[in-house]
């Protein structure tokens, strides 16, 4: 951000000499002080002229849905702990005056509460035995949670078909865009989300984390080939968190060390054109993620696409197919999602990719996430790596 | 007598009289070994905050936890320590040091861990007063806080107040703890007070006594007050012998303490502590908050350190050095790369850094210290920065703005909420009541428009470039570089730092009768190559150092208590 | 006082200091409703100083009318609720004798210390020489208070440096009502040993403290006398907590205020700040604490969130708009400053004391360093006082001092207050004669 102002006037008409930087000893400097790499300081200057900044941090990464208020007709499904409590006692084949009265008994705790949680204990059984819905969730007959109504979504053509479960694009108008987690999650309170406003699960991994995960770094140069547009997109991890100002923003111009590891080097050739950056249709990208997310964020069909504004940000979005069971098991130990085996059948249905040779079940869906990056300084890791990893950086 | 001859005595008595007039009244023909230097009057001046935390410190151990808040001070001839001789303790100033008093020596005395390394004798009850053991303690803890030994009457009371203490509390510690607690709250420990005494190389003159030397020798070096050793070579004269003096100056200027007097004195004339009160929008400077304002100072303090004491270069160099100190947050600010050493999420480190011979940014002017804390919250002011660098660094006062001041321009202007740097300079330099004062401020401040208000760099401004020419008393310059060594080559800046460092090492401003003085201190710090270690030195070892005047109209106690209320 | 008496009273109150649900009960009151049936005193008068930089806008606040019934202008309309309780001054002069102005200095210096200092060393601001009479038994001689930040206030003693103000409601919350408040209502007076302990080691050292005097020269004597002064103090407040203190129906400490306050002059900050310090000096005076407080708005620095300019900016470069007559973001400045006054007003109108509130008993003066912020003039000053200090004033007149100086309202108040004094200020500011209207 910077202030008001424009050019300076010449001030009672004196005029001053061009260029020459005086006689600024050049300092024989001793071991201590290294110079910087030409080509950072001269990036460091490109960057005080504004917005030609080639390198980024990521600085907001989240699944992207766009509810809108009526797109799950009938309501969403019941978010807090009582609603998803009196809704699991429904699936198991209680009848409304029954859940009712024994929702009075849990609300008034004690006896009440504890008969309840025994009920509960049985949604999951194997082999007549009692289990943890949680992490059985096959255990428990579907629930049948609710999916989105909408016809809008942001997102990308994924799979190149168009189809009936697909949705028109709400920011380019074009039809075929494939984001069933959208379909599939969008009628669950924490997940709902806009353009504007992430949603309370997305905001909550990422305030959770974005202090301690190392993050994730782009860098963008001109392509080999020369051509006018054509660029190679790299994104990698770092071994240094995001960093953010005292009022939690996050930071301009803090510098990251990038991280080597193969597990998490990702580079392609994009498209660069007024201002917008396209990476097309990608096999595979991988990064190493978060406990809260998934241990690595593994998409298939990649793609990205993203806008920069005047101060050098960039906003848009990556999409893909996603392993579904990876990001349940995430949700998994995770009270604020909703109801976890609904999600599990949920997402199980609504899986559009990657179908298993034996039983057809797809494991892969169709996701978008919402990725800013700010500029940012990368440096090459060098001997700091070997400290790094000796002393441990995992996330 | 012959006529001829009378002549010759006639001429000569004429030259003889001529001859004993130029002795007495020209006094500019005398060698300068011959003036006479009229020390100034000593005053008494309060410790700073700075000066307390050390000396408790010191004394006590950086463990020790003030737990109060410190008086701020008025700065007066550009410097806090001046301002030290014109305060007193206010009574809300004195709730807190009673409260700090409180708190401090009950951490010395009623925690077991401390209490075993300062009190090295045990009361023969636990609940009941020891003169003995009290004494054993007070003694030399007072000499320490007090500066000097104490008084047999001071101690005296101090220990009847410690069993005084005792009996009302029922036990020996926490009696003692209570006449700690006075002591630190006594003048004698809040305030520098100098005492003089009749000067044996100069007849009729005075000079501080041998303690009131170490004192002041101790605050100018190191800022804080003398150390054991100091204090021993007082007790036994030494300070008394010109080899014995210069023995305790090479220590202390040997010692890695010199560190904390240059910081001390750069943080005074610089005047950091006004960060105190300095406050950024979040909103417009969302990177700059209270964090990097400290990492702002510190990177200005090691920079000074390593470049005039490390490196004993010359101070003006301290304008277009290109070589500073960051950690990984403010280099953010500066827009430059320097990567986090060690594991993810560990404690910032400081890093050096150069910037390359082409970087516009060079020297302290640079600075966020500079170039933030003189800017408002939300903007920059070529005019706060082009004053401070005429008051701050160059010892030149500009004139207050005229009363009957004019703002016909303001009212002429179409948009003028969006009034823009440029429009308001156009009035500061053509309406002629504020020209003659904007013209020696506010191009300075131009040239220093790369850097936003938050010490941020920028070169264009709403894709504009920023034109940042000027001149500096004739001297031209088109933009920050080489307004630096514009700066660097104008004889007010060491002429300033002089006249800064003199006064802060005698605590009081100078008038005309030490100008003498000031002139020789700056023919000797040119000589010197502009060092700073040296010119420490010289202060420390002139004659004129520890020569004083004495107080003037002493009168009794019992009149003035009569006097007052 | 009746030990179940006064633990009734500190069981109902139950921490808040508007105790409006209890009836106050008769016995307390002599016959004219007004004291302390214990004591036999009356509630102790209280001298506040408001001091707002910037001033107001010409044209804008002066009334028509002079005397008891003129009618607000659009800037004071805002005060109407209190207009029987104000005295507002119109026309007075900052005279300058040919001294330069300092612009915001010169005014402040006028205003509060009576005249211009010559040299470093200065009177004594006339808020402390009212805490000089009214003040001795006050645990705090003055409180003093910033709502924008800053180190410094108006207040100072004579020859002294101006005294620290606080910015911290939650440190001046520590300050007065800590670990060493004694609440005048407690159940059970415990005289503190430890408070014995101390005065007994201060008994000890005074007199060797005091030689400390002999050895110094003519202009130390004078601040090490002001140490001694603040040594007094302290050992009043020690003396305090060695006696019960005299109970106090309306006064009940305020809960803690836990975080600290940001510098600096963002308006929601002055505002969060200005609100917490009013509760905590009524706190303060409806328990006994003092019985003089300064704040200072020092509204330089005061801007809204994200702007670049501040008040003071802006009177200076905003131009007047044609329609309006007047510049629109400097005014709503103005207004915004005049409203956490009033809301001050409302504060201590409605909080409960006596027969009435704690208003009654108080005189606020409300001062400027301006009659015009934009181009630094010195004349039409204004000038306000609130309130009539139980009983001491006269209140609800328009007085038009029509070229006189401000400092006769100085004067006045002083010596409503009990300041022995027949003139004060310096050369043409000197002030000779009260202001009889506003003198009972």
């Amino acid at each position: 951000m910077r202030a008001p102002g424009s050019a300076i006037p010449e001030v009672a008409g004196v005029r001053g000499r061009h260029g020459g930087s005086g006689r600024g000893a050049v300092l024989r400097h001793g071991a201590a002080f290294g110079v910087v790499l030409w080509s950072l300081w001269a990036a460091s200057v490109a960057l005080a002229a504004g917005g030609q900044s080639r390198t980024f941090v990521v600085s907001f990464f989240a699944q992207q849905f766009t509810n809108y208020p009526g797109d799950c007709p009938g309501g969403v499904n019941p978010e807090d702990e009582r609603g998803q409590i009196a809704f699991a006692l429904r699936t198991m084949g209680y009848s409304g005056a029954e859940v009712r009265c024994l929702m009075v008994g849990w609300d008034q705790g004690g006896e009440g509460e504890r008969k309840v949680n025994e009920i509960l204990e049985r949604r999951a059984v194997i082999n007549g035995e009692p289990v943890n819905p949680m992490t059985h969730p096959e255990a428990v007959p579907d629930p049948q949670l609710k999916f989105v109504n909408a016809k809008q979504s942001v997102g990308f053509d994924l799979d190149g078909k168009q189809s009936a479960d697909d949705f028109v694009d709400m920011i380019t108008g074009k039809p075929g865009i494939d984001n069933q987690l959208f379909r599939s999650l969008g009628c669950n309170q924490n997940f709902r989300g806009s353009w504007t406003s992430p949603s309370a699960y997305g905001e909550w991994v990422w305030v959770q984390l974005r202090d301690s995960q190392p993050a994730w770094l782009m860098m963008i140069t001109d392509a080999p080939s020369g051509k006018a547009g054509e660029v190679i997109v790299r994104i990698q991890r770092s071994f240094d968190h995001l960093r953010s100002n005292m009022d939690g923003s996050p930071r301009w111009h803090a510098t990251y060390r990038a991280d080597p590891d193969p597990r998490s080097f990702n580079e392609y050739r994009g498209y660069l054109r007024d201002g917008e950056l396209t990476i097309p249709r990608q096999p595979r990208f991988s990064v190493l993620w978060n406990g809260l997310s998934a241990p690595v964020l593994n998409l298939s069909q990649f793609q990205l696409r993203l806008q920069q504004d005047s101060r050098g940000q960039w906003d848009g979005l990556i999409g893909g197919f996603q392993p579904w069971r990876e990001l349940y098991f995430a949700f998994s130990h995770n009270g604020i999602v909703g109801d976890r085996p609904g999600l599990w059948h949920a997402m199980k249905k609504a899986a559009d990719a990657d179908p298993e040779p034996a039983t057809g079940q797809n494991l892969a869906i169709s996701v978008a996430y919402r990725f800013t990056a700010i500029p940012a300084f990368i440096t090459p890791s060098g001997a700091s790596v070997r400290t790094a990893m000796r002393e441990g950086s995992k996330p | 007598m012959k006529k001829p001859a009378r002549r010759v005595v006639v001429a000569g008595f004429a030259v003889g009289l001529i001859a004993v007039a130029a002795f007495f009244f020209w006094p500019e023909s005398t060698p300068s070994s011959a003036r006479v230097f009229q020390p100034p009057e000593v005053k008494a001046s309060r410790l700073t905050p700075e000066q307390y935390r050390l000396a408790i410190t010191d004394v006590f151990g950086a463990h020790i936890d003030l737990g109060g808040r410190l008086e701020p001070v008025m700065r007066e001839a550009g410097l806090l320590v001046v301002g030290a001789s014109s305060v007193s303790v206010t009574a809300a100033g004195m709730e807190q040091f009673d409260a700090m008093a409180d708190a401090i020596s009950e951490q010395v005395l009623m925690h077991d861990d401390n209490r075993r390394v300062f009190l090295s004798c045990a009361p023969a009850k636990s609940d009941q007063p020891d003169d003995r053991c009290a004494s054993e303690f007070l003694a030399p803890v007072g000499e320490r806080l007090f500066r000097r030994p104490l008084t047999e009457w001071e101690l005296r009371s101090f220990v009847a107040a410690a069993a005084a203490a005792t009996k009302a509390l029922g036990d020996f510690h926490a009696g003692l703890s209570l006449s700690l607690s006075a002591m630190l709250t006594s003048p004698q420990f809040l305030f520098r007070i100098p005492v003089i005494e009749e000067d044996p190389d100069r007849s009729g003159g005075y000079r501080l006594d041998a303690y009131s030397r170490a004192a002041r020798l101790s605050f100018f070096l190191w800022n804080t007050g003398p150390d054991a050793e100091l204090l021993r070579a007082a007790r036994e004269g030494e300070l008394d012998s010109d080899r014995g003096f210069r023995r305790q100056v090479d220590r202390m200027m040997a010692s890695p303490r010199l560190e904390e007097g240059v910081r001390a004195f750069f943080h005074d004339m610089l005047r950091f502590d006004t960060f105190e009160t300095l406050s950024k929008d979040p909103a417009l400077f969302p990177k700059f908050s209270r964090r990097e304002m400290a990492d702002a100072q510190e990177q200005t303090l090691r920079t000074l350190v390593y470049l005039l004491l490390d490196q004993q270069r010359d101070y003006r160099d301290a304008f277009t050095t290109k070589k500073t100190f960051l950690t990984p947050s403010l280099a953010a600010i500066y827009q430059v790369p320097l990567a986090h050493q060690g594991p993810n999420g560990g404690v910032e480190s400081w890093e050096p850094f150069e910037f390359p011979a082409e970087d516009p940014r060079a020297g302290i002017l640079s600075h966020a210290s500079f170039t933030a804390l003189h800017s408002p919250p939300g903007r920059t002011s070529p005019t706060d920065r082009g004053k401070a660098l005429r008051e701050v660094l160059m010892c030149q006062t500009v004139p207050a703005p005229p009363p009957d001041v004019q703002f016909t321009v303001v009212q002429n202007t179409e948009d003028p909420i969006h009034k823009t740097v440029r429009q308001r300079l156009i009035a500061h330099s053509t309406v002629p009541s504020c020209a003659g004062c904007h013209r020696i401020m506010d191009p300075m401040g131009l040239a220093l428009e790369n850097f936003d208000g938050a010490g941020e760099f920028r070169l264009v401004e709403n894709g504009q470039p920023i034109d940042t020419a000027g001149d500096l008393d004739g001297m031209e310059f088109s933009n920050s570089l080489e307004l630096a060594q514009v700066v660097r080559d104008n004889p007010a800046i060491p002429s300033c730092l002089v006249k800064r460092m003199t006064t802060y090492a005698f605590g009081q401003d100078f008038t005309q009768d030490q100008r003498v003085f000031l002139k020789q201190m700056r023919v000797r710090f040119r000589e010197s190559g502009f060092k700073i270690p040296e010119l420490m030195r010289t202060i420390v070892t002139s004659p004129e150092f520890f020569q004083a005047a004495p107080a003037s109209d002493p009168v009794s106690v019992d009149a003035l208590t009569a006097a007052v209320r | 006082m009746n030990k179940t008496r006064r633990g009734f009273l500190r069981g109902t109150f139950a921490g808040s200091a508007v105790a409006v649900s209890l009836p106050f009960l008769d016995c307390f009151l002599n016959e004219s409703g007004t004291a302390l049936a214990a004591t036999g005193k009356s509630l102790p008068s209280v001298f506040g100083n408001w001091f707002q930089y910037l001033g107001l806008n010409p044209g804008r606040w002066v009334p028509d009318q002079t005397g008891s019934n003129y009618r607000n202008k659009v800037e004071l309309a805002m005060f109407d609720p209190w207009k029987e309780r104000i005295n507002l001054i119109s026309g007075g002069y900052y005279h300058l004798d040919g001294r330069p102005v300092e612009t915001h200095k010169t005014g402040v210096q006028i205003a509060t210390l009576g005249g211009i200092p010559t040299g470093r060393e200065s009177g004594a601001s006339l808020d402390s020489d009212i805490a000089d009479v009214i003040g001795r038994q006050s645990r705090f001689q003055t409180l003093d208070v910033t709502g924008t930040g800053g180190r410094f206030g108006v207040s100072k003693r004579a020859g002294a440096a101006y005294k620290p103000v606080e910015a911290s409601p939650a440190a001046l919350y520590r300050r007065i009502f800590g670990a060493d408040f004694t609440d005048p209502n407690a159940a059970e007076f415990v005289p503190s040993t430890r408070a014995l302990a101390k005065a007994s080691v201060l008994s000890q050292v005074s007199d060797q403290r005091r030689a400390v005097l002999k050895t110094v020269g003519a202009s130390d004597r004078a601040r090490l006398d002001e140490y001694f002064t603040s040594l007094r103090q302290l050992e009043k407040q020690l003396a305090m907590q060695l006696e019960p203190p005299e109970p106090l129906p309306a006064c009940a400490p305020p809960p803690n205020i836990g975080e600290e306050a940001e510098p600096g002059g963002e308006v929601t900050a002055v505002e969060r700040n200005i609100d917490l310090f009013t509760s905590l000096l009524i706190h303060a005076v409806t328990c006994g604490q003092t019985r003089v407080f300064n704040v200072t708005m020092n509204t330089q620095g005061c801007r809204k969130a994200g702007s670049t300019q501040n008040w003071h900016g802006y009177t200076h470069e905003e131009p007047i708009d044609d329609a309006l007559g007047y510049q629109p973001e400097t005014t709503w400045f103005i207004m915004w400053a005049n409203q956490l006054f009033t809301n001050f007003l409302r504060k201590l109108e409605t909080t409960p004391e006596g027969a009435g509130s704690v208003l009654d008993r108080m005189l606020l003066l409300w001062q400027t360093d301006h009659g015009y912020a934009r181009t630094h003039t010195m004349d039409n000053v204004t000038t306000m006082t609130v309130g009539n200090a139980g009983g001491l004033f006269r209140t609800g007149r328009h007085i038009a001092l029509a070229g006189d100086p401000v400092t006769r309202v100085g004067l006045t108040v002083q010596q409503g207050f009990g300041v022995r004094t027949g003139a004060w200020g310096s050369q043409s500011n000197r002030a000779t004669r009260p202001i009889t209207d506003m003198l009972i």
